[in-house]
């Protein structure tokens, strides 16, 4: 974590994470208004003292809306990348170990399922199951699996033929063993931290879905959906727009920089002794 | 050229500092160096892993990493100072008036480039030449190298070569624009002992033709004391000691020089348990084959022809109890495939006799026999999970096999360690924090913690410097004595297996030429292959008599 801290794209990420994390943890409790409470009289409006960030078509409070959509735009990030991780990395752990036609076959498919454009088969999925939160979530992750699986697998190949592992293989222990405690733990860092930049990647699909509206459906604060809404006022008050974009754009970038952090700490060449 | 240019020192390097600039503050990778070549000299740098001698030659060559901190000192060419040069002119330096050779030919060449168009860019970028003229200019040097159809090699792609042959298209490219100055830096080390021996007569061979100066690093006394004028012998970032070869190897001053001496293997030092007493074999491998890339079922039936790659074939050859059999070989001979087969890791054809117990396939070797033979691997870096305390690394075997009860799991962690002769505290460290000699004890730990009755040893010593490495040969024999193991030992260096080893087999090209108890090493009646290995060893007598210590 030091080492992390001491890069600073990783400080910068590390700090814009907190603030994310601390707005989809406190923001409902902070919100000054209630969401969805309209104030007539003052629609479309800049920042003043009292709604902070303006408000939008209907008179809501944006900075209200911003903090009450953070769990949910940020759950759907980490939720989506958690599934997509775990089925990918399933898959991909067992066709590295298993090696041979197992390989060869789960890896085809996958390599079929990547040939699509990930939002394309995001689309495609959400227009299959239905729109909502949920379904979006399960689109993205499907979409992510078989990239996840492909890292997955890269990383156990080139762990497997270690001699520590070949070592075990000579002791006699069972694959359960080899796989538990040679293999894994010494893959896990590059799953790890393509994980992290994922979650970057899950926010923004959520947000496109959301704003296609195959999403989350209104009265939702899911930023996305924000952005989407207040499209056609954009030109009345920019700030219904940019409050929810720079949002989102904040967490992708805090992800994406802890991801790249991560990562430079996990390398072996850039980690000291 | 006149006389007085010729006394100038062709590089002279004075009171060079160097250091690296890490979060932990600088540390420090060259002390106070200073050493000079004349025109035709050779002048040798050894020293062992760390020891700086790769820094020094990145920094005449001025392509030091970004946290770098040169310190103080020169670094004159002829009498031009280089750190003084920019980028551009160094630039139309490299290559035209220094020149490097690097260890790994493969690293050096670019795969995507055929070789004859990689020769021919140094004439075209330092000479001005054309594609056509430089290409024949090329094909010239080439031949020079004494190399087979060079025109042939010449339209070929770096993979298509061989080793030495790659060797020589970098030494051809090193010596095209008569430079003043070459840095060899391990040119031999990745090749083999026979190819090594062409590529070191070849070097002595152009040296005289173009009495160019040469850096030649090495961390090989024997080598050196063949082809060097003079020697520096580097350790921490200084050079303990400078001269000519034959006073620095006869008479050495500094304390490090007469260990690094002491730690040559002689072939006339021997190190092994006594002879075992005769009796039947323990392990007996015979008819064994191996076959990489065949075509598989579906590909024969679409009518290919292709042809297996047999990486051993009908190998045949036993170790008796408490034995030490040395297995030696070029690289690609099937040393290791051997190792893996018997350590249970290849599939393989034949069969293997273990006691009175037969194997005939790799799925039959069951935890008994798994126990009862170990191996220890090259790289102690790569066979020790880095994600496990060393404690966890020697515990598995005492728990996967139960070897001793539960509770005294720790107390034999314990002993294992002082058996290897590392403090035992060592078992709350993780493997990253030892040295490569540290780590690979531990391996050698690991492997006799199962109470094996045979322990492979696939080229221990080689990743090793040559001071670690005499240790660890030692440590080994010792807990072959007080266990009564047998061994099979894997290696290239025929100094060490000598001193080591009861018998010898040598494998070529996945067969097993020879088989001969080490006293008859030097009898004539070996196999060619054998006596070429033994002719092309620098015997450690050619370091000028010096007396054992």
């Amino acid at each position: 974590m030091r080492e992390i801290l001491r890069n600073p794209a990783g400080l910068v990420g590390s700090v814009l994470l907190v603030i994310v994390l601390a707005a989809a943890v406190l923001g409902p409790f902070v919100a000054p208004y209630d969401p969805q409470q309209f104030h007539a009289a003052s629609r479309l409006q800049g920042p003043s003292a009292a709604f902070w960030l303006g408000t939008d078509q209907y008179g809501r409070d944006l900075l209200s809306r911003l903090l009450n959509g953070a769990p949910a735009t940020v759950l759907f990030g980490l939720g989506a990348t958690a599934l997509g991780v775990g089925a990918g990395s399933i898959i991909g752990v067992v066709a590295g170990v298993a090696g041979g036609r197992v390989d060869s076959v789960i890896m085809r498919v996958l390599d079929g399922l990547l040939a699509m454009p990930e939002l394309l088969f995001t689309l495609l999925i959400v227009t299959f199951l239905g729109g909502g939160t949920s379904q979006a979530m399960l689109a993205v992750a499907v979409t992510f699996t078989p990239g996840m699986a492909r890292i997955a697998r890269s990383a156990v190949l080139s762990v497997r033929t270690r001699d520590y592992v070949q070592a075990a293989i000579a002791r006699g222990e069972s694959r359960a063993w080899i796989v538990g405690r040679e293999v894994l733990p010494n893959a896990l860092g590059p799953i790890i931290v393509e994980a992290t930049i994922r979650v970057s990647f899950a926010i923004m699909i959520g947000a496109t879905l959301g704003f296609l509206g195959l999403g989350a459906q209104p009265p939702s604060t899911e930023w996305g959906l924000m952005v989407a809404e207040a499209r056609q006022f954009m030109f009345r008050n920019p700030w219904c727009v940019a409050v929810p974009g720079v949002a989102i754009a904040v967490t992708a970038m805090g992800f994406n920089l802890f991801g790249d952090a991560l990562r430079d700490a996990f390398d072996p060449r850039r980690r000291r002794i | 050229m006149t006389a007085p240019q010729d006394d100038r020192p062709v590089l002279q390097i004075s009171g060079y500092s160097l250091a690296y600039e890490t979060p932990e503050g600088n540390v420090a990778a060259l002390e106070d160096v200073t050493l000079d070549i004349r025109r035709g000299e050779t002048h040798a740098l050894v020293g062992e892993s760390g020891s700086g001698k790769s820094s020094l030659a990145w920094a005449i060559l001025r392509y030091l990493p970004p946290n770098a901190r040169e310190t103080a000192g020169q670094i004159l060419l002829s009498g031009e100072d280089l750190r003084d040069k920019t980028q551009a002119q160094m630039e139309a330096l490299r290559g035209r008036r220094i020149a490097m050779v690097f260890q790994d030919p493969s690293a050096a060449l670019n795969p995507a480039m055929r070789l004859g168009d990689q020769i021919a860019e140094v004439f075209m970028r330092h000479r001005g030449m054309n594609r056509d003229e430089a290409w024949a200019a090329g094909q010239a040097a080439l031949e020079h190298t004494g190399i087979l159809h060079p025109d042939r090699i010449m339209r070929r792609y770096p993979h298509e070569a061989s080793g030495g042959e790659k060797q020589r298209v970098v030494i051809a490219t090193a010596f095209a624009c008569n430079p003043e100055l070459i840095v060899f830096d391990e040119p031999t080390t990745a090749l083999d002992i026979l190819t090594a021996q062409q590529i070191l007569d070849l070097f002595l061979r152009l040296r005289a033709e173009s009495g160019v100066a040469a850096l030649y690093i090495s961390h090989d006394l024997g080598l050196v004391g063949r082809i060097a004028d003079r020697v520096s012998v580097i350790h921490n970032g200084r050079i303990v000691e400078a001269g000519p070869v034959h006073e620095v190897f006869s008479a050495p001053r500094a304390d490090y020089t007469r260990d690094l001496m002491a730690a040559v293997p002689r072939p006339e030092m021997r190190i092994a348990v006594p002879d075992p007493d005769p009796a039947p074999p323990l392990l007996r491998v015979s008819g064994i084959s191996v076959s990489y890339g065949g075509p598989g079922r579906i590909a024969r039936m679409l009518g290919s022809k292709g042809q297996p790659f047999y990486g051993a074939r009908d190998v045949g050859f036993d170790i008796r109890p408490g034995e030490l059999l040395g297995l030696v070989g070029a690289s690609g001979s099937g040393k290791s495939t051997m190792a893996q087969v018997i350590s249970g890791l290849r599939d393989f054809e034949g069969e293997v006799a273990f006691g009175d117990r037969r194997f005939r396939a790799r799925r039959a070797f069951d935890r008994d026999y798994r126990r009862a033979v170990q191996i220890v691997f090259q790289h102690p870096d790569a066979s020790l999970n880095p994600r496990q305390t060393i404690g966890g690394i020697l515990s598995r075997p005492l728990r996967l096999y139960g070897l001793v009860p539960r509770a005294q799991v720790p107390a034999r962690v314990r002993e294992l360690l002082e058996t290897v002769l590392l403090p035992p505290e060592f078992a709350a460290r993780y493997p990253h924090e030892l040295s490569g000699g540290q780590k690979q004890r531990v391996a050698i730990a690991r492997a006799f913690a199962a109470e094996p009755k045979l322990v492979i040893c696939d080229e221990i010593t080689a990743a090793l410097d040559v001071s670690v490495q005499a240790a660890v040969a030692r440590l080994l024999t010792g807990l072959q004595r007080r266990s009564g193991a047998a061994c099979l030992f894997i290696t290239h260096d025929l100094n060490l297996i000598r001193q080591l080893a009861h018998r010898i087999a040598v494998m070529q090209k996945g067969r097993l030429v020879d088989d001969f108890d080490v006293a008859e090493a030097e009898s004539p009646a070996r196999h060619p292959y054998t006596r070429a290995l033994l002719e092309a060893v620098p015997l450690p007598a050619e370091l000028q008599g010096v007396p054992a210590p």
